[in-house]
């Protein structure tokens, strides 16, 4: 069997790994094919809207599901472009002196001398809706991020339903809205290379609370539901570890 | 449901769309108040000394979320509550719920609007801006405001934290209908 892939967090890459990283990104953002960068951010909101958050009725049970979907098909398009990488997760709950919210790899406007960090900004190109622009941030005061305890909060919903529902409405939404910008409205957000590490942040905690919990009270009925356009099924996502990664905080292997 | 409250679905069509629209700016983070809403006195006798309760949430239903993204900081008797004041139990600060919006209506005319019309045999998704849900845990606020009111008023002040040229940056908190829940021991 192969090994696991473990998605790192993003305070822990070291510098040749942050490098592989945009070198990944920025190869991606160089093409316009349907493995390209602006491809897979237009899955999102425009111009293909396929999304899923939170509503009152069924939906609100794809928003973990469809986005974890979503993040592997990325994630193999990005090691595609370099083998060697995984998806990093962005801990909002550091504080500084370890992170001042917008993690530094990201908030760079410029790396190696002058060169443009594509995980600063991306360029959004699209005929229709109209957008041309480059993506940009708002950051809010960093003591307005999710702390450690209300992650913990949220985490200790036993029913999957209070825990969808929070971990989206109070974490997710909120670090959405802080981060401002195009981070900040559905159409445009996931353009913003910042958007996969803090869906990689989301898509973590969720396998936590599954270690935890298992899938709960997960509604059955949706198992064989198809979250389109990836060729996948919710049953397909239910377990990290089938699609090929960890998240956890180290692999040893032990030699037998 | 009040007039004030409801939901207007999709509610700014920004331009016909065809060719020749102008490029669609970038989204900002608005520095002009939202409308705040304060609801009618609501007793709280539920939450009297007498009562016994676990925890108690504010239950907020039918969120529009197709416009602005946005804070929704929840006060409790304090009426005249701004972005500026403070989130604590001593300005009756109770919690805050999030909207991530859709940002305005990028399509054509008609696109936002949420198809109510479905028959049985219908299998496509539902519509992404089908209205949310958001519940904020006052138990501390709501349990200190019993011990000395019998009636309570709930305000929410909006803090716009995303919004496109399409969105409105004034009428953000736009619902169908709020409800305390308790639960005991």
């Amino acid at each position: 069997m192969a090994d696991l892939r473990i998605r790192p967090g993003v305070h822990n890459m070291s510098s040749a790994e942050v490098s592989a990283f945009r070198d990944a990104y920025s190869q991606m953002m160089a093409i316009t094919d349907n493995r390209s960068y602006g491809f897979f951010a237009g899955l999102h909101g425009v111009p293909g809207g396929f999304c899923k958050h939170s509503t009152q009725s069924a939906p609100a049970f794809l928003f973990l599901p469809w986005h974890r979907a979503y993040l592997y098909n990325f994630e193999l398009a990005a090691r595609d472009r370099v083998s060697s990488v995984t998806l990093p997760w962005w801990d909002w709950t550091l504080r500084p002196p370890r992170q001042d919210g917008i993690p530094k790899s990201f908030a760079d406007r410029v790396v190696d001398g002058n060169k443009p960090n594509p995980l600063f900004s991306y360029r959004i190109d699209l005929a229709n809706p109209p957008i041309h622009q480059s993506t940009r941030r708002e950051p809010g005061p960093v003591d307005d991020l999710p702390t450690q305890a209300e992650v913990e909060d949220v985490l200790g919903n036993a029913d999957w339903t209070d825990f969808t529902l929070a971990l989206e409405g109070q974490l997710h939404n909120r670090v959405h809205g802080w981060t401002g910008g195009h981070m900040g409205v559905v159409a445009v957000a996931a353009f913003d290379p910042i958007f996969w590490s803090h869906h990689c942040m989301v898509d973590r905690l969720w396998w936590m609370w599954q270690v935890r919990n298992g899938n709960g009270n997960f509604p059955t009925d949706l198992l064989d539901t198809v979250l389109a356009p990836f060729n996948m099924r919710v049953r397909d996502v239910l377990s990290v570890n089938d699609l090929g990664y960890d998240y956890a905080a180290a692999q040893t292997v032990v030699p037998i | 449901m009040g007039k004030a409250s409801r939901p207007r679905r999709g509610a700014k069509r920004a331009r016909p769309a065809a060719s020749g629209r102008r490029t669609i700016g970038a989204p900002t983070r608005p520095t002009t108040p939202a409308k705040t809403y304060t609801s009618k006195p609501v007793s709280v006798e539920f939450a009297g000394p007498s009562h016994r309760f676990q925890w108690a949430d504010l239950e907020i239903l039918g969120i529009d979320h197709s416009e602005a993204s946005y804070e929704g900081r929840v006060f409790l008797n304090n009426p005249k509550a701004d972005a500026k004041t403070p989130r604590t139990i001593d300005h009756g600060y109770a919690g805050s719920f999030y909207i991530f919006g859709h940002g305005g209506c990028f399509g054509d005319v008609g696109h936002c609007e949420v198809n109510g019309h479905r028959d049985a045999y219908d299998f496509r998704d539902s519509h992404p801006l089908v209205p949310t849900r958001a519940r904020v845990p006052v138990t501390d606020t709501l349990r200190q405001l019993a011990k000395t009111s019998s009636e309570v008023t709930i305000t929410v002040v909006p803090v716009v934290t995303g919004a496109t040229e399409l969105c409105n940056t004034t009428d953000v908190f736009r619902f169908e209908r709020m409800r305390f829940l308790t639960y005991n021991p």
